[in-house]
């Protein structure tokens, strides 16, 4: 199992780092992004810019790529005939989904030190990092949290053949509700509720925390529970989703091109 | 001689659905009661025009589609519900460019796929040399794919299709686009692989191959069989076996 994890992370490195799109979302979307949301909090009262430029252009980047690598790869691997190859062999597809989906994330980090390096460069401005070790702690969390709920997005898009509409339709609603380059709090009441069953939200603000220094730790640690119990929940869908589905793509025929 | 693939009352339905607003859904039969068995070693043709069910059947007897209706065994399990008892002992090739990973080298295709069929890393460097050697890739092995002709493609598709040195291999128009040295090589594998008592189960649209290669095959048009038997069971007095196929298929049509 731990070959086929293995052999799948790096497969799936090259694969993705050799596409045009992919190498723009991961070097050139951090870049603009970054720019953009200093231009945008420049005059808004918050001197700390590692919590919302560099952290919200680094996370928006990082989504970008899990979202358009992990659930389009799905697709590509469907236009390529490799799909059903690696569907139908004998490892399990869930742990070569994940090999997959631990590859994209952990090259896509790369676009949070992108960011960084762009606001040092750029703009010379303060960034504190107040708890490097909280901070590590939530990195840690929110990677896990991406991993699970790309790989819940990958399975279900294994039910359709319309996954580039799907992903679209995703990337943007969850920067927004997941409150990547904003807080959560200042969305209406309703659209909280809907972000509170995002394990992303918890993970973006616990990362926010430790940037501007844990003064609670309490606190943190109740929201990382939280930010584990939602992915442990996400974790068990996944499981229960492979399952299923695996018995419903072969009933549809959306393995292949039609 | 044992029977290794068993398909009785095979049926597969295709749903469609038409229209934006008001979305129809039409159901097209792709495969419509089948029947026929193969034997341990023998090498079988499933022969038929363009959308007649061959494919269909050979995804269905490769755990890829679910039968709508009948019973489709490989190796004595059901390839619907027990397919995890299939799956390693059995490989697959469909005809064309499609089914490798063309920013991998011919050898990093085949070594994640031997990780894919869980072989242990002793065998699997031993098992790639060989199969490099049979389907004369050794010499651009570590060249990416997608610099390789039409034909070496096919050939590493071959390789693939070989890794786990599977007791069935099902081929789909496998030599679609190959030159004729390389269909050669490929019917040189088949045959060996008939010498070792592996069973192959191909369709082709190419008859003299069929003839050449084929123990036994049946012809299916619009999703039933129409004949079965050996080639010159097949072939009722006809001069050749296209002669006899397209008596078949036309004869039907009318």
């Amino acid at each position: 199992m731990m070959a086929v994890l293995w052999s799948t992370m790096l497969l799936q490195m090259r694969k993705s780092f050799v596409r045009p799109m992919f190498r723009f979302c991961l070097l050139a979307n951090p870049i603009l992004n970054t720019i953009l949301l200093y231009e945008m909090f420049r005059n808004a009262g918050e001197e700390n810019f590692m919590a919302y430029v560099v952290l919200g252009a680094g996370l928006m980047g990082l989504w970008s790529c899990i979202c358009f690598s992990s659930a389009g790869d799905i697709n590509r691997e469907r236009w390529s005939g490799t799909l059903a190859l690696i569907f139908v062999a004998p490892a399990s597809f869930p742990v070569i989904i994940l090999g997959k989906i631990i590859g994209n994330t952990l090259l896509s980090l790369l676009t949070l030190v992108i960011s960084l390096v762009t606001a040092v460069v750029l703009y010379q401005v303060p960034l504190t990092l107040a708890s490097p070790l909280y901070f590590l702690a939530a990195l840690v969390g929110a990677v896990t949290a991406f991993v699970v709920i790309s790989a819940v997005i990958a399975y279900l898009l294994t039910l359709s053949r319309k996954t580039e509409l799907y992903m679209n339709c995703i990337e943007i609603p969850l920067i927004l509700l997941c409150g990547f380059v904003f807080p959560v709090t200042v969305l209406p009441p309703a659209v909280q509720t809907l972000s509170r069953a995002f394990s992303p939200t918890y993970a973006v603000e616990l990362l926010r925390m430790a940037v501007w220094g844990v003064k609670d730790a309490g606190l943190f640690w109740q929201k990382y529970l939280s930010l584990a119990g939602l992915t442990a929940l996400y974790a068990g869908l996944s499981l229960l989703l492979a399952r299923r589905i695996d018995r419903r793509v072969r009933i549809s025929a959306t393995l292949e091109v039609a | 001689m044992d029977n290794v693939i068993e398909v009785k009352n095979l049926r597969r339905e295709y749903t469609r659905s038409q229209g934006f607003l008001r979305r129809k859904k039409q159901t097209v039969k792709a495969v419509d009661g089948i029947s026929f068995s193969v034997k341990r070693g023998e090498i079988f043709g499933l022969l038929g025009q363009n959308g007649a069910g061959k494919t269909t059947t050979i995804k269905m007897l490769t755990t890829l589609l679910a039968p709508t209706e009948g019973s489709c065994k490989v190796l004595g399990f059901e390839t619907f519900g027990e397919e995890k008892r299939i799956r390693p002992r059995i490989n697959f090739i469909f005809g064309g460019e499609m089914g490798v990973y063309r920013r991998l080298s011919a050898r990093d295709n085949l070594r994640y796929f031997a990780n894919l069929y869980l072989l242990d890393r002793k065998c699997k460097e031993k098992r790639i040399e060989e199969i490099l050697t049979l389907v004369d890739l050794k010499d651009r092995a570590d060249d990416l794919a997608e610099t390789y002709s039409k034909g070496m493609i096919q050939r590493l598709q071959i390789a693939r299709g070989l890794i786990n040195d599977p007791e069935i291999l099902f081929m789909d128009e496998p030599t679609v686009g190959l030159d004729p040295l390389g269909a050669r090589m490929l019917r040189d594998v088949i045959c060996r692989l008939r010498e070792q008592g592996r069973t192959v189960l191909l369709t082709t649209h190419y008859l003299p191959e069929a003839e050449e290669l084929c123990n036994r095959m049946v012809i299916i048009n619009r999703g039933k069989i129409v004949a079965a038997g050996t080639p010159e069971e097949i072939k009722n007095g006809s001069e050749t076996l296209e002669d006899a196929y397209v008596r078949l298929i036309e004869g039907v049509s009318v």
